[in-house]
């Protein structure tokens, strides 16, 4: 729900996949078919020389040394600063504020709910119930619209949909007390599980 | 052995997305929900992006070491990076076959996995569930849970004795009698159906059961 890039996760994971999986294939050949061997030579030595030769023709006007070095040194750091922005972009999107409108009245500002009010309320009101084992509400910004994620974690056994049927009852009267629908997703989940399992086993 | 009683009645219905959430009214962001149900049924794969990124930075970290060091002219830490490409040019000289081999298939494996998370759908174990206000996400985990304590009840035995598996297209349930006392495969079958029509997971899962025929003694 939140505002992670998954195409872009997609891509770039797919990317370092293929790379990783050519360089893979490329160094079993290299140690099993003589021929890949003899190729690679020819092409990787051609790739060196070529470098070699940058390298010679980007020397310093004075001194020893060539100036590609530091373009190199740049490249790895603007790579290392991309690669940083990338991991912020995971799970970003949360917000703070559930409703934020102008008042229209004669007193002039906004009205602002914060999504703490949701939470506070929910949780209030499924705190003493025997069946639940944790509640998380959170409030996530969904194309500029502030949504909320109801997170409940009910005890084995629990019916889901008769606990989807009464938190959303509690989410209806939530809309009263607001004033205000806002999309709402709840999410019946359970605890610690194991994530590579496709079938869920329970005894 | 096992008996295997098969029932496709109740996965052959065809059940329609559209009809599960156009049936619930949702507030002012509707044309937003199908998207944040879309998301929450399938993994974001944050964790794979933020390992291949941290994989990343570590090679490019370790690169612009040497290479800074090269750039101003100090003894390399490690290898210098010339002395490196000329080695990687001489391969498969230098090393052993082995371990190049070993090291080629690690390379491959890391490569296939990040690949494969790419490509695959990444469907999540959840199921949604039909509601007049709000979008419900359940995970699979959950449903099983609760057909096990409905399947437990028809059967009348305890709760070792059932096993279910719910995976997206199919419910698995699993009863290993108590020795002695007669059980029918119908009955449980039958509420366990009931409960899940009830329940109207989508897409909604194809119910089995299977009857062990060895009993559980004392139980």
């Amino acid at each position: 729900m939140n505002n992670t890039p998954r195409v872009l996760n997609r891509i770039l994971i797919g990317i370092l996949g293929i790379m990783l999986l050519a360089i893979g294939v490329l160094l079993v050949l290299l140690a099993s078919v003589p021929a890949v061997g003899v190729w690679w030579h020819e092409w990787a030595g051609g790739v060196l020389n070529f470098w070699l030769d940058l390298f010679e023709r980007t020397q310093f006007p004075r001194r020893q040394g060539s100036w590609l070095w530091l373009v190199i040194c740049f490249v790895l750091v603007v790579v290392l600063g991309l690669m940083v922005a990338w991991i912020a972009q995971q799970g970003r999107g949360r917000t703070s504020l559930l409703v934020a409108e102008e008042d229209p009245g004669d007193v002039p500002g906004n009205v602002g709910i914060g999504g703490g009010v949701a939470e506070q309320t929910i949780r209030a009101a499924l705190a003493d119930r025997p069946d639940l084992a944790g509640v998380t509400v959170v409030a996530y910004e969904i194309k500029g619209e502030p949504a909320l994620k109801i997170r409940v974690e009910p005890r084995q056994g629990v019916a889901p949909h008769a606990l989807a049927a009464e938190v959303s009852s509690l989410v209806e009267a939530l809309d009263a007390v607001i004033g205000k629908r806002t999309p709402v997703l709840i999410h019946i989940g359970s605890g610690t599980r194991s994530r590579f399992g496709r079938a869920e086993r329970v005894r | 052995m096992s008996q295997d009683t098969q029932n496709p009645g109740i996965g052959s219905v065809p059940y329609d997305a559209d009809a599960v959430r156009g049936s619930a009214p949702l507030g002012s962001g509707a044309a937003g929900m199908d998207r944040i149900l879309k998301r929450e049924t399938h993994t974001s794969r944050a964790v794979v992006s933020v390992m291949a990124a941290a994989l990343v930075m570590a090679v490019c970290g370790y690169a612009l070491l040497e290479t800074a060091v090269r750039a101003i002219g100090q003894p390399p830490w490690l290898v210098d990076p010339q002395t490196a490409a000329e080695r990687v040019v001489a391969l498969p000289a230098g090393i052993g076959p082995l371990l190049l081999v070993a090291i080629g298939a690690v390379t491959a494996m890391a490569g296939l996995f990040f690949f494969l998370n790419a490509v695959l759908p990444g469907r999540r174990a959840r199921h949604l569930l039909p509601d007049r206000r709000a979008a419900v996400v359940v995970d699979d985990e959950v449903i099983a849970a609760a057909l096990a304590r409905r399947a437990r009840l028809a059967a009348n035995v305890t709760q070792g004795q059932v096993m279910v598996v719910v995976s997206r297209n199919r419910v698995m349930v699993s009863v290993r009698p108590t020795s002695g006392v007669p059980l029918s495969p119908d009955a449980v079958l039958e509420a366990v159906r009931h409960e899940l029509q009830e329940m109207g997971p989508w897409p909604m899962p194809e119910v089995r059961i299977q009857v062990a025929t060895a009993g559980v003694v004392g139980a």
